[in-house]
């Protein structure tokens, strides 16, 4: 498959009709990514300026803690949340500092 | 560049020297103590160094292809690495740097793991300190090292394998299977080892001896083996691909003609080791009917020296040792293990004539005829006691220590099996017997081993649990007993009851000890574990091979195994030979030394230095009409040990790669001012 | 891919399907490995330390995993199922399907810049689920091909990833591919999975999160862990007490699995150790009902553990429940002085065993044993033959084993398939000697 002649205009076609073709998983995960959006916005907004716990931060969000440590784990890995000490037998989080583009 | 005097016997490349250092994170073993970041930024700032990097494991393929990519894009002639130690992947980082297109040698390994942060895990600032000093001083090495080439020999497509029982016999089998010629020497006058003792092994019930006989049989089948037995390797030179081994081999003492004459007049009787002396034997002997090679063999050792008395006239039987030379490429070590033996009143042993071990149990139950009731020392045996972990698993301050001060305090690994599987061969044959296994785990943990332990249960075999720390006791019944044996234990299945029962027969589950093999431990320049078996170069990346390139390990010389894993162990040592010898040539490292031809003025020194045959010697050029005397090195024979280097007076010798001009970089580095480290370069 | 022959097919690229291709390889066979994950390195990748030594894992596998891509007899076929098999004059003709990865493998470099992007967070895998990683991803830092692979059932095909390579390798057309491979030999190396934490429903059926499984301790004391430290996962909290449960799903019958999976004890034994390290205040407990430290130097190791203060409990415990903390409590029968106990845990991880991995069996048409792993008809004479001649089976495939017993069966298995390539080659020049000096 030689995709490197492929212009811009067809591309577009080609994603479209890709994602017809396989239009029950975009759709899936389409919902499955607003609700990740979400997640990570409220989680965000909670720790940016003060660093939490996973279960104050499952409190206020409304979510079961294990989710909520999903997140922080997956937020970590990608450098969007930071660990910042200690709370009892519980690690701090922190939003990382933002990046300026 | 510093103001520094380097030997004659580095010539520095025309080409400048660009230094690649990279300091190995090795997924937090090191960078968990070490800061990495700063030894590299310190690195970096040094003489010569173009690059300077950290990566969480440099031994991963994405780590290597960093530093291949950086010897292709940047030009790097030098590489410094500092990672775990040598011994582990100084040879991974080799290829590496052969891969991207450098010379091997132009590489230098610097270990900052066992050497610094497994060492200081409480003294960040200081362990960094160290790894910066210690890269600093691979850095100077790295700079005037200069490619070499290893030596490459030809390597003699033969082996010689030490032990004829099942692991050998494999080992030989499989590695004549892959094109290379065997020779098997094995010091009794039979092949087969231990496993001919044995009635049925586990799990599968078969007849030990048949699958034996069938293995020796495909053996002597096998036109490229040679077996040699009663003998014993009296001598050993070489190395690698080329070991020179003498063999004493004793005379088996009859022959066909003289054979059954002979053994009808042999009279003198020995006790039969292959009843664990439970039995007496003549000592022109075969040990068992099928045995390989069917002819009987005089047993020297016990022999008593009288001639025998054949048709009347009197017959000496006479042993000439003979030697047998031979060159090989590898070396097989299959020498095996003995059962313990427990001393003299452990457990009664020794002393009171019920107790016996569960090897020699197996050769009692092997001569009582089907149907017949088990009897032993004159009365039936109506309760018997099986006591595991006899040598095997002991404490220090519980167990007596042995002769050599230690205490067995591994796990023997057969044992627990080998007790149930003959338990319920016992239960089958004489089901009035009651059994009872005094045990500490059960350690039935291999393929259809715990079927074996449930097949015991249901069998109606007892089980007593006791703990290490409390063992049981074996006494002599008091007189009128209603059984010649008390054995007292606190039974942990039932809240650590104490126990007496009157038994008529105690055996004791022995564990394993490796074969006595002193002389050729310190022939081969072997190593052995803190147990005393035989120890590996490394239990995952070598596990069957030695630290002495050249030397493998197959069966139980190494540890305790059952006879499945013998057989596996056996293959694997064939494997590696295969890889070893089958391109006919071997490699060996250039550390060796090398003499400058400008310096040495022939004071000899050297040859009188070394320790080595044939390592180096005295020859005489002539030269400009003038007869000069200079060393020879035969690389082959260096081990780069570096008694020569010492001892010369005019520094005309050296050990490649590892140079006094080097050395004297390296220390420098170390002891230097950092700061001064940094000045000095700009 | 062009259909190509070799001498040997090995199936699977864990530990023993690794070794046992160099072993070949290094006698100068062609060698092809096959292995239906992205990457190779099997479940020993995914471990932190290795018993008895605690040398780390990554020091031990990461460098095979490379010699095996750069070996020049080695061909190394990741991401691919097996279809079918036949028998043919010179061996067996292997049908293989390459499955899509949506990614041109000759283009990508690894850079993951594609991961960086995708916006899509989906559970990792080689994390036990525990961490996270995208849909477009390089399966992990050291895997080996470093080729990003697409979920394609994960993906809205936004195309941010096809945008951002810098090598333009996206390709979400890419279709499965068939080829064939003609084989003299077959070694089977399919490993093991363990038994799922759903398994043992008195436990709490895989719904109790501070209930795990060991390949999820193994994660989170390795340094790439989900969390860099030990926490649980319900909760994020760094436990103070963890209780090991010996032969969860192993010596079992009610689960079927009759036999002991000989691994359990000494990675219960390590992790304590390991966890003490981590976490010096923590209390460990394991319960157990025998301990089974029967290898070289394994012995020694428990009683180091003992004495550096883990608690070994012989009991056998009857369930586990999690109190409103959601912390574990284990209901636990003590066999030294028949009390039934209640003890209350930060975190319990369940010692389960080892049970074959699903897959390759069939499509070789090889018998089971009643443990459904490989059936090796005489293990005392022959431990890698199968019953079809010219298919042998290495390491898990044919029963529980650590990484030491692995490793030498296959070099093993290596031996019996040199063995029978030479043994059956006609006349033909195989292997040829290496061109290049190999310095291993």
């Amino acid at each position: 498959m030689s995709d490197e002649q492929v212009s811009n205009v067809s591309r577009g076609e080609m994603l479209k009709s890709l994602r017809e073709m396989h239009a029950a998983s975009v759709e899936q995960t389409q919902a499955l990514l607003r609700e990740q959006k979400q997640m990570q916005q409220s989680i965000c907004q909670i720790i940016r300026e003060t660093p939490k716990t996973v279960p104050e931060i499952a409190a206020e969000i409304g979510k079961p803690s294990h989710e909520v440590l999903w997140y922080i784990a997956a937020f970590k890995k990608y450098g969007i949340v930071v660990e910042t000490g200690k709370c009892g037998d519980y690690p701090l989080y922190q939003r990382a500092k933002e990046t300026q583009a | 560049m510093p103001e520094k005097k380097i030997s004659n016997n580095e010539t520095p490349s025309s080409e400048k020297v660009r230094v690649g250092v990279y300091t190995c994170h090795c997924g937090g073993n090191i960078s968990h103590v070490v800061q990495c970041e700063r030894v590299a930024k310190m690195l970096g700032k040094m003489p010569d160094v173009v690059i300077a990097r950290t990566d969480p494991s440099f031994c991963s393929d994405s780590g290597q292809a960093v530093i291949e990519q950086d010897i292709k894009e940047l030009g790097i002639n030098r590489v410094v690495i500092g990672a775990c130690a040598p011994s582990l992947h100084e040879q991974t980082f080799r290829n590496t740097v052969t891969r991207a297109g450098l010379n091997p040698y132009l590489y230098h390994h610097v270990g900052i793991r066992e050497q610094d942060s497994w060492v200081h895990p409480n003294d960040p600032e200081g362990a960094t300190d160290k790894a910066i000093r210690l890269m600093a001083a691979g850095l100077a090495k790295a700079r005037l090292l200069t490619p070499l080439d290893p030596i490459r020999l030809k390597a003699e497509k033969h082996t010689l394998v030490i032990g004829g029982g099942v692991a050998g016999l494999r080992a030989a089998l499989d590695i004549a299977h892959q094109g290379i010629r065997v020779t098997l020497v094995e010091k009794s006058p039979f092949l087969g080892g231990r496993m001919p003792q044995l009635e049925s092994v586990f799990p599968t019930d078969e007849e030990a001896r048949q699958l034996l006989n069938k293995l020796i049989q495909e053996v002597t089948a096998e036109e490229s083996i040679k077996i040699i037995t009663q003998a014993e390797v009296t001598g050993l030179s070489g190395y690698v691909g080329n070991y020179n081994i003498s063999l004493t081999q004793h005379s088996r003492g009859v022959d066909g003609v003289t054979t059954e004459a002979l053994m009808a007049a042999c009279t003198q009787e020995t006790p039969d080791e292959f009843n664990y002396n439970l039995t007496q034997r003549k000592v022109i002997y075969q040990p068992y009917p099928g045995c390989y090679p069917p002819t009987p063999a005089v047993d020297w050792e016990h022999y008593d020296g009288k001639p025998l008395q054949v048709n009347g006239k009197p017959f000496h039987l006479k042993d000439e040792p003979h030697n047998i030379e031979l060159t090989v490429g590898a070396i097989v070590m299959a020498t095996g293990f003995d059962p313990y033996e427990p001393r003299q009143g452990e457990y009664g042993y020794d002393q009171i004539p019920e107790v016996v071990t569960l090897p020699q149990l197996i050769r009692i139950l092997s001569r009582i005829p089907k149907g017949e009731p088990l009897t032993w020392n004159g009365h039936a045996v109506r309760d018997l006691v099986l006591i595991h972990c006899v040598g095997s698993r002991e404490l220090d301050g519980v167990n007596q220590p042995q002769a050599d001060g230690q205490v067995n305090n591994y796990c023997s690994r057969v044992c627990c099996t080998a007790s149930l599987h003959t338990a319920i061969d016992m239960r089958q044959r004489f089901p009035n017997l009651n059994i009872y296994e005094l045990y500490q785990d059960i350690r039935t943990y291999g393929r259809g081993h715990e079927e074996i332990y449930r097949r015991a249960q249901n069998a109606m075999v007892r089980f007593v649990r006791y703990h290490g720390t409390e063992l049981p006791e074996v006494l002599p019944a008091p007189a009128g007993d209603t059984h010649p044996v008390l054995v007292r234990v606190k039974d942990y299945l039932t809240r650590g009851k104490e126990i007496e029962m009157g038994v008529d027969m105690v055996v004791l589950a022995v564990g394993m000890m490796p074969r006595q093999i002193d002389d050729l431990v310190k022939m081969l320049k072997i190593s052995r574990g803190t147990d005393r078996f035989l120890l590996e170069a490394h239990p995952k990346l070598r596990p069957v091979e030695m630290s002495v390139r050249g030397i493998v390990l197959a069966g139980t010389a190494q540890g305790p195994m059952n006879i499945q894993e013998s057989l596996s162990a056996a293959s694997a040592a064939a494997a590696k030979v295969a890889v070893l010898l089958g391109q006919g040539q071997v490699e060996l490292p250039p550390f060796v030394a090398r003499v400058d031809e400008s310096k040495c003025n022939g004071t000899g020194a050297c040859v009188e230095a070394c320790r080595e045959e044939g390592a180096i010697a005295m020859q005489t050029f002539k030269e400009n009409g003038r007869e000069i005397r200079r060393a020879v090195i035969t690389p082959a024979n260096c081990t780069g040990c570096g008694a020569c280097v010492g001892a010369c007076p005019n520094r005309a010798i050296d050990v490649q790669a590892w140079t006094l001009g080097q050395y004297e970089a390296m220390v420098d580095a170390i002891t230097m001012e950092i700061p001064a480290i940094l000045e000095n370069v700009s | 891919m062009e259909n190509f022959n070799v001498d040997t097919l090995v199936i699977g690229g864990g530990i023993a399907g690794m070794q046992a291709a160099l072993d070949l390889a290094d006698q100068g066979f062609q060698t092809a490995l096959v292995d239906h994950e992205p990457t190779i390195g099997g479940k020993m990748i995914t471990l932190s330390k290795v018993f008895p030594t605690l040398d780390c894992c990554s020091c031990i596998t990461t460098p095979k995993m490379s010699s095996v891509a750069h070996h020049p007899n080695i061909q190394l076929l990741t991401y691919c199922d097996l279809q079918s098999i036949q028998e043919s004059d010179s061996g067996f003709r292997v049908a293989i399907v390459q499955k899509p990865r949506y990614v041109d493998a000759h283009k990508c470099t690894g850079c993951r810049k594609c991961e960086y992007e995708c916006p899509i967070l989906i559970p990792n895998p080689y994390d036990r689920g525990l961490g996270a990683y995208h849909a477009i991803r390089v399966p992990f830092s050291t895997a080996v091909p470093q080729t990003a692979v697409l979920d394609m059932d994960n993906c809205i095909l936004c195309g941010k990833c096809e945008k951002v390579c810098p090598t333009q390798a996206v390709t979400f057309t890419q279709k499965p591919e068939t080829f064939e491979v003609q084989t003299r030999t077959i070694v089977l190396a399919s490993g093991f999975e363990l038994t799922p934490l759903e398994a043992k429903k008195e436990y709490g059926g895989g719904l109790l999160h501070n209930v795990i499984d060991p390949l999820m301790m193994e994660r989170f004391l390795a340094p790439t862990g989900p969390y860099g430290r030990v926490l649980r996962p319900g909760d994020g909290k760094e436990p103070t007490s963890i209780a090991y449960v010996q032969c969860a799903g192993s010596r079992d019958q009610s689960l079927g699995v009759e036999y002991c999976s000989r691994v359990c004890c000494m990675y219960a034994i390590k992790q304590a150790m390991l966890i003490s390290g981590a976490l010096p205040m923590a209390e460990i407990t394991i319960y157990y009902m025998d301990i089974r430290t029967f290898g070289k130097g394994y012995e020694q190791f428990y009683q180091n553990a003992q004495a550096m203060g883990v608690e070994f409990i012989r009991g056998k415990v009857a369930a586990i429940h999690e109190d409103d903390q959601q912390n574990p409590v284990v209901k636990v029968e003590l066999t030294e002085d028949g009390r039934v106990v209640e003890r209350t845990h930060d975190l319990v991880v369940l010692s389960l065993g080892m049970v074959p991995s699903p897959g390759s069996a069939g499509i070789l048409e090889l018998p089971l044993g009643d443990d459904k792993f490989i059936s090796v008809p005489a293990p005392n004479a022959r431990p890698c033959h199968t019953t079809r001649p010219g298919i042998f089976v290495t390491g898990t495939a044919m029963g529980p084993m650590d990484i030491v017993d692995s490793i030498i069966s296959a070099s093993s298995a290596a031996a019996a398939t040199s063995a029978y390539i030479r043994a059956h080659q006609n006349g033909q020049a195989s292997p040829k000697p290496q061109e290049e000096a190999v310095y291993a």
